[in-house]
């Protein structure tokens, strides 16, 4: 029972994180209709600028901070560079882009830090586990999954609150309509992909605090996927159940089915569910059923 | 696009002509000398290095032609083809290890072969495995389901419990003179290379005269509309599986194919990468076009070459330039499919038809 609650609970805490990164993804495709399949390396490029600012004497929240701004800044220009003129293409094309993207970001990255296992030295989060009755869960986790939790807060107010967010939202909802009211369709999808990225950065961070880092971090970011189509491809509530539900699951695999497939049943196991689920529910939990006409 | 035009004054008087392959005799001529090149020019000409290249575009070719019959003409996104060529790999080195041969067929030296067919149909029945769900689901959500496919082939069954039989561990070691086809042993670059060429082909062949069957054109019609293509009677269940199943084949013999190159085969020579590769090859060379898989496959490889023979002079100055090569490549890599999608989108298949036929047309450009 104690491993049951232990790995529910690791579960959902890494599920945060999972939902974070997710997040920007399905704000990108609900904006610009791109599916993104560079996003493992966008979290991959977070974590390690501000890993090197830590390394250099930054305080942790600054050095957040800063990647948070070069995440934004970095995500205006691959919008501007890349993505901008594919506006229109066909399906293919756009995520040929992405992987191409993904390829040039992990080739720059391992070019710049290499392949080791790099950790956040002296460790952000104490060591120390706290003990709630039964449970005993690492610091690390508990803090990761509060940042993701105020992170998403803060994310899900700017959209329903902020002037740029319900640009945004209109956007998503009809581009058309949205350009005739006069919000600049450039703009968000700009935008989009600057918050993706921060949003990216943070999930990368957190990730990378709890286990080190490494370019493996970038699968962890491969994950989105599953998860958003757990949840539904443009259902924001849904990519943060997705999350949840696709840490909880993995979490589960590895505790109990590890002794009968020994080696790597956790990292499968969300892309079995996933081709699985898609037999069932295509359009996942919330996503949109899109009706085809001829 | 596949339409060329004829030079000035030449005119068909039958059906025959009009299908006909090679239209004039100057495309024979053309055509000769290219296969005359191939099977003794280049032997003659090239080294051990330039035939190894060459082996590499083969091997990159006859994978990137069942990721062309998916994606470029039967419209289904495939993003893990690596996990096919994997199971071709390793059921021919399988089969060829741990098969109880008869010594028959040992000494005749069909083991090889027989097992390269063998691979091949496993894996066509493994991609039809994964490509069940295409019955149900298209675009983004068939690409996951792919993905799928490499992770749960190559990541896990091979890399778990197929490299655990016969106790060998991480890799398959072929130990010299396991492979032969008849009398001839596959174990220099030049023998790789003839097998490489007649299996190019053979399957180009193949697949370009499939393209103009009743199958080909209903995954032709499948590509460009799936609904209608349905209205009009096509079962495209059936013919989806049957792409999957072709693609799958091809990338099976590719597979079994590319063991005679190496020492020992391990999943590290199928990563995700690899199917990405193969989707660049394609997309760089020209969707929907025989000539742009051996363009794309040449291009990428050659470039690659180059980008290495420059890097090589800078590593006496720069030694990390050496050591991190495959992250260069790897952003190279990233690069030009990006360069392709943005400024080239057509690929490089269509320049060749571009300059073909304005020198069948030249001097008079109507």
């Amino acid at each position: 029972m104690d491993l049951f609650l232990m790995t529910l609970t690791t579960g959902i805490m890494v599920g945060g994180i999972y939902a974070l990164v997710a997040l920007g993804w399905v704000l990108i495709y609900k904006c610009s209709g791109v599916l993104n399949l560079a996003m493992g390396e966008m979290t991959l490029i977070g974590a390690y600028v501000s890993l090197s600012f830590y390394s250099m004497g930054v305080p942790f929240l600054l050095s957040m901070l800063f990647m948070l701004i070069i995440g934004f800044i970095l995500g205006i220009l691959t919008e501007r560079i890349f993505l901008d003129r594919l506006i229109g293409e066909p399906v293919l094309t756009v995520i040929m882009v992405t992987v191409g993207l993904s390829f040039f970001f992990k080739g720059t990255l391992e070019f710049i830090w290499g392949t080791d296992t790099r950790s956040f030295t002296p460790p952000v989060f104490s060591i120390e586990p706290i003990r709630i009755g039964p449970l005993v869960i690492g610091q690390v986790y508990l803090w990761s999954f509060v940042a993701a939790i105020v992170l998403l807060v803060i994310f899900v107010s700017f959209f329903k609150y902020t002037r740029w967010g319900l640009a945004m939202q209109a956007t998503a909802d009809d581009e058309m309509a949205a350009l005739s009211l006069g919000v600049s369709a450039r703009f968000v999808y700009a935008a989009a992909w600057a918050i993706a990225f921060m949003a990216a950065g943070v999930g990368g961070t957190l990730l990378g605090n709890i286990n080190g880092l490494n370019i493996s971090v970038g699968y962890l970011g491969l994950l989105v996927l599953p998860v958003v189509v757990l949840g539904g491809l443009n259902s924001v509530p849904g990519a943060i159940l997705g999350g949840v539900i696709i840490g909880v699951l993995q979490n589960f695999c590895g505790a109990y089915l590890d002794r009968y497939f020994p080696g790597g049943v956790k990292e499968i196991a969300p892309f079995a569910f996933m081709a699985v689920f898609l037999l069932w529910k295509p359009y996942g939990i919330w996503g949109w059923e899109r009706i085809e006409r001829v | 696009m596949s339409t060329t035009f004829l030079p000035c004054g030449e005119y068909h008087e039958s059906y025959r002509e009009d299908h006909a392959w090679w239209q004039t005799r100057f495309i024979k001529a053309k055509m000769m000398l290219l296969v005359l090149i191939l099977f003794v020019g280049i032997p003659l000409a090239a080294d051990s290095y330039w035939l190894s290249v060459c082996n590499q575009i083969g091997y990159t070719a006859l994978g990137a032609l069942g990721v062309q019959l998916l994606i470029g003409f039967c419209g289904q996104i495939t993003l893990g083809h690596a996990a096919f060529l994997a199971v071709g790999a390793y059921t021919s080195t399988l089969l060829i290890l741990e098969f109880p041969w008869p010594t028959v067929l040992m000494d005749l030296g069909l083991a090889y072969p027989i097992s390269i067919f063998i691979a091949a149909i496993a894996a066509g029945i493994w991609s039809v495995l994964f490509g069940l769900p295409s019955a149900k689901v298209k675009g983004f959500y068939l690409i996951l389901t792919t993905m799928a496919a490499q992770f749960i082939t190559v990541d896990f069954v091979i890399t778990q419990y197929i490299s655990q039989i016969g106790g060998r561990g991480q890799a398959f070691s072929l130990p010299p003179g396991t492979i032969r086809i008849g009398p001839w042993v596959i174990d220099s670059d030049l023998k790789v290379y003839f097998m490489m060429i007649v299996l190019v082909i053979l399957f180009t062949a193949l697949v370009a005269n499939l393209l103009r069957t009743r199958v080909g054109r209903a995954w032709v019609a499948i590509r460009d509309n799936d609904i209608s293509a349905e209205v009009m009677g096509i079962n495209i269940v059936r013919y989806k599986l049957l792409a999957f199943f072709v693609a799958g084949f091809i990338g099976g013999v590719a597979g079994a194919f590319w063991i005679s190159n190496l020492a020992a085969i391990s999943p590290e020579h199928f990563p995700w990468f690899w199917s990405l590769w193969l989707v660049g090859v394609i997309l760089i060379g020209g969707v929907g076009s025989l000539h742009g898989v051996i363009f794309g496959s040449i291009f990428m490889v050659v470039v690659m070459e180059l980008l290495q023979m420059a890097v090589l002079p800078l590593a006496t100055s720069y030694p990390k330039l050496l050591m991190d090569f495959l992250f260069i490549k790897e952003a190279a890599f990233g690069l030009a499919i990006c360069a392709f999608m943005i400024f080239e989108p057509n690929g490089l298949a269509y320049r060749w038809w571009q300059a073909k036929n304005y020198f069948n047309l030249w001097p008079f450009s109507y």
